[in-house]
């Protein structure tokens, strides 16, 4: 993953997802945004970057293009990133949400041949605060500092860092992955690159209920991470979805157990994974501080 | 959104999967021209599942016969559910039944084929019984020989399976659905397979992108009042809780959490709703103004709402327009009375620098304490619990 302020960026595609003060904060922030691309505005200067109509003009004019931001209309996301790896972009964040899952199951069988690490759909990106900002997180809620956030939720993202910031804690890279049901990247992914990251002291995971990654990840922590992790379950409440028994159904099937896809499945495995987990958003900050005091003791 | 059966039948007959001749009965007169032989399955076409047990399939030999049975049928209400058509469908005589789906399954991110040599499957068995196949790469038909093969079938009858699954399989990708089931997939004495029940689940995200599935869910969102204002409510929070705070947010994760934090704190959160998305009924596309506005109305319209928490956090598209809804909202109850006119209570949690212009808006709102406005998430359901316990009305005496 390359976080650094020299990688190029462009944008692909200006719908409601991006608003020009989102480009003005990724400029301000330092993120080198080379171009946008929309078809049928090639030429053009939109939101003050040059218009162009495909990726690999783009290409072409500046060299080799680290990370594209999609923000295209969802059904129109599965063709922008194909053009994307096309034209060798490996690193692809997905703003837009609502895209149809089907797309996104042809999207991931492309990337994982070509190695093309996605973020999202349906994710406000990543921030590395006072350095770069990859997408739609509200920078304002951010400071720089030892904390690592991974989510799957987008609010929940920032609702964690603002709770941080307020506390006196500050964030060394924050990624919500997409809350959407298939997703690019994996928590056990940014799990790794966290804890290889030599910013990070320690890792919040925000989790919510639906799929296993939750379970994956707090199996991932007892086997390979280093590093605390404090996590933080949304929907413990929330009766489950309808949708859900479809899944549970499926996971009977496939060997899977019963409470699949529920808060309770996950706070169990975290549970086991000895991971402690913050009953709500604004309790996070005091576990933190916990964890890294016994860092500093230990 | 699913299909009634009718319907599946339409899709399986255009693309190729075996179905018997039927016909569909919108009126029990409709039986006096019937083109189908007898004896005749009547079915009710309803959403329930049970229809069989609930007495909404019969068998019928005569057209009096027939319609004595459709008026029945036609009065019969399963799990509330009163059928607006019937199918009326050739007898089959079927020596051995199948299931057989393909679902597209979010935790390995693939579609996966499923199938067992038995239909009616007891789910509680399932894991033994049932037979699957991972669609890992792009699809052919070898994955759904595969599944046959592994359901135990041989010859000219794994053939014929695998070239049903094969034709379900193009049904998923081309309709971009999330369930496309067969059950019971019948096999008569000459070996030939037919498709005797199907359930289809379109995703709801891919409909706007097929305007025939577009025009059917505006029909049926017309001709179920509730489906349309609760369908999407109800996937949300399980039924109706009758909760006291109605909740709406800038995405899913965050109307969970808000969700946890109004139920931990004792107060009786109800109908979740992310306005990050349109709704199913939602075609052509709504923006954030739209959503908060439909949200707004549902929730009011729902008696037992006495407060509206509405949790905005970060950035959201159009955060001025937005602002202005809520504004217009409250100007357009301001002078209602509260307790006549049922208006709740709006407690909105802005932060984020984006928002502050609706923050500067809100200042300028006249309101009689019907809006309160909290920067702290801990705090604005704190606000909106107290706001939605029970008020004791003191008896004013009149001179």
């Amino acid at each position: 993953m390359n976080l650094t302020s020299d990688s190029k960026v462009i944008i692909q595609g200006f719908s409601e997802f991006i608003s020009e003060t989102n480009i003005v904060q990724m400029q301000a922030y330092g993120t080198n945004l080379v171009a946008g691309v929309n078809p049928g505005f090639g030429g053009q200067k939109q939101y003050n970057l040059p218009v162009f109509d495909l990726v690999e003009e783009v290409v072409a004019q500046f060299g080799t293009i680290d990370t594209t931001i999609i923000c295209v209309h969802p059904y129109q996301v599965l063709d922008a990133a194909l053009e994307a790896i096309a034209s060798n972009i490996r690193q692809i964040i997905i703003i837009s949400a609502g895209m149809p899952p089907l797309d996104m199951v042809q999207l991931l069988r492309k990337a994982e041949a070509c190695e093309t690490l996605i973020v999202g759909p349906n994710s406000p990106g990543i921030i590395v605060p006072g350095k770069i900002l990859l997408g739609t997180q509200p920078s304002e809620f951010y400071t720089p500092g030892p904390v690592g956030i991974v989510s799957r939720s987008s609010t929940l993202t920032y609702e964690v860092a603002r709770e941080l910031t307020k506390a006196g804690l500050g964030q060394s890279i924050s990624v919500s992955i997409g809350s959407d049901a298939i997703v690019g990247s994996s928590f056990l992914q940014w799990l790794q690159i966290l804890d290889e990251d030599e910013n990070t002291e320690a890792i919040v995971l925000v989790g919510q209920p639906g799929g296993g990654s939750e379970e994956a990840a707090a199996r991932y922590i007892t086997e390979a991470i280093d590093k605390p992790v404090i996590a933080y379950i949304a929907g413990r409440q929330v009766p489950p979805v309808k949708n859900w028994q479809q899944t549970g159904t499926l996971a009977a099937v496939i060997g899977r157990d019963p409470n699949f896809g529920t808060a309770q499945s996950k706070l169990t495995a975290l549970k086991e994974a000895e991971v402690p987990v913050a009953d709500r958003p604004s309790l996070i900050p005091e576990l933190v501080r916990n964890e890294l005091k016994v860092l500093a003791v230990g | 959104m699913d299909l009634l059966e009718y319907q599946v039948k339409e899709w399986f007959g255009n693309i190729g999967i075996p179905v018997l001749p039927s016909q569909r009965i919108d009126h029990p007169t409709d039986l006096k021209r019937l083109k189908i032989r007898y004896p005749v399955v009547l079915k009710s076409q309803v959403y329930a599942g049970e229809r069989i047990h609930a007495g909404g399939v019969r068998i019928v030999e005569t057209t009096i016969d027939a319609i004595a049975a459709a008026q029945t049928i036609f009065n019969l209400p399963i799990w509330g559910e009163l059928p607006e058509v019937l199918l009326a469908e050739t007898k089959y005589d079927s020596k051995q039944e199948f299931y057989l789906a393909v679902v597209l399954d979010t935790a390995v991110c693939r579609p996966v084929l499923l199938g067992c040599k038995e239909a009616n499957i007891d789910w509680e068995s399932a894991g033994e019984k049932l037979q699957y196949v991972v669609v890992e790469q792009e699809f052919s038909p070898f994955y759904a020989r595969r599944l046959a093969l592994k359901m135990g079938l041989q010859g000219a009858l794994m053939q014929s399976v695998s070239n049903v699954v094969e034709k379900m399989y193009e049904l998923f990708i081309q309709k971009d659905l999330d369930l496309v089931e067969i059950n019971p997939l019948a096999v008569n004495a000459a070996n030939e397979v037919m498709a005797l029940n199907g359930k289809v689940s379109i995703n709801e995200r891919a409909i706007g992108r097929h305007p025939e599935l577009a025009e059917l869910a505006a029909k049926i969102s017309q001709r179920h009042s509730s489906y349309k204002n609760n369908s999407k409510l109800k996937d949300l929070n399980g039924g109706d809780t009758q909760g006291k705070i109605g909740i709406l947010g800038n995405g899913a994760g965050s109307i969970m959490a808000t969700f946890d934090l109004v139920a931990s704190l004792g107060g009786k959160p109800s109908h979740p709703l992310n306005l990050r998305h349109g709704l199913l009924t939602d075609t052509p596309p709504t923006s954030f103004g739209d959503r908060l506005n439909k949200g707004l109305n549902l929730l009011t319209a729902d008696k037992s709402i006495q407060v509206i928490l509405i949790n905005l956090l970060g950035s959201i598209p159009q955060a001025e327009a937005a602002a202005q809804v809520i504004a217009k909202f409250i100007q357009d109850h301001h002078s209602h009375n509260r307790r006549e006119s049922h208006i709740p209570y709006l407690v909105v949690r802005l932060a984020g620098s984006e928002l502050n212009v609706a923050q500067d808006l809100f200042a300028s709102v006249e309101h009689q304490g019907e809006l309160v406005l909290v920067e702290d998430l801990d705090e604005a359901v704190a606000q909106a619990v107290r706001l939605a316990k029970p008020v004791t009305f003191q008896r004013v005496k009149v001179k």
